[in-house]
């Protein structure tokens, strides 16, 4: 993968990155996904999950990271391949906890084929989704360079 | 298959367990989840178990399909790796005692 500048809507997206900040606040304490340890012995377990939340923690840093003072300058966001598959699970880790904390009444397939009515939604919710969309095309586009071959299937 | 390239950190040692528990045959199992993109599953498998793209692609669509998918069977310790893995690209996976082999 070769470093791709990406220049966003500023007005579209300056929005949505509280609710992402919120979301990765959120998720200091806690793993996206509440995820079964294979032996769950004590000190196993806690080592387990704690490497977990701290890969958790330096990858959301990396995706905020993005979204600095060069970013509200230009709206350019510049992936490489140092940055791209942690910003991938850092999109991964927030929009679960955007669909877990935010989207819990949306039903499964609705949110998947986006037809959502918005009009129904709260005003925190379409803010939400909005995020929850918005990483997802940041996901996508990174794995168009990454592997353009999984997107082409 | 290749997992130490893929982590970005380490996995946790395995805790002690009998001789006989390790050589058992263990599964890695992948569980269903309304949130991550078919195409983020797809490359996951591809990258974390150097599956081609067919194969990978079943995986997920067994996954999405059937709620579930076996993507690895083997020694235990091999197989704890692939579940941190997996569970640090936030896809929930889960060890499994191979009934049948064991």
């Amino acid at each position: 993968m070769k470093r791709v500048e990406v220049r966003l809507n500023l007005e579209a997206v300056a929005p949505l990155l509280d609710v992402i900040k919120g979301a990765a606040d959120e998720l200091k304490p806690v793993l996206a996904v509440r995820q079964q340890v294979p032996d769950a012995e004590g000190d196993f377990a806690e080592g387990w999950n704690r490497e977990l939340l701290q890969g958790q923690t330096a990858d959301v840093e990396t995706l905020l990271a993005l979204f600095g003072s060069e970013f509200f300058a230009s709206g350019v966001i510049a992936l490489d391949p140092m940055n791209a598959e942690t910003i991938l699970r850092a999109c991964a880790a927030v929009r679960l906890r955007l669909r877990e904390r935010h989207l819990q009444a949306l039903d499964d397939d609705a949110l998947e084929s986006s037809e959502v009515a918005l009009e129904d939604l709260a005003e925190d919710q379409r803010k939400a989704l909005a995020a929850y969309v918005f990483l997802a095309t940041l996901q996508e586009l990174i794995i168009q360079h990454l592997d353009p071959t999984v997107l082409e299937g | 298959m290749i997992v130490a390239e893929t982590k970005t950190r380490q996995t946790p040692q395995p805790s002690a367990a009998p001789a006989t528990r390790q050589q058992d045959a263990w599964r890695v199992v992948v569980l269903n989840d309304p949130v991550n993109l078919m195409s983020y599953v797809v490359m996951v498998f591809k990258k974390v178990f150097s599956f081609d793209e067919a194969r990978a692609r079943r995986h997920m669509l067994e996954v999405h399909e059937q709620g579930r998918s076996v993507v690895w069977t083997g020694v235990r310790e091999q197989a704890e790796a692939y579940v941190f893995t997996l569970q640090q690209w936030h896809l929930t996976a889960v060890l499994e005692a191979d009934e049948v082999r064991s």
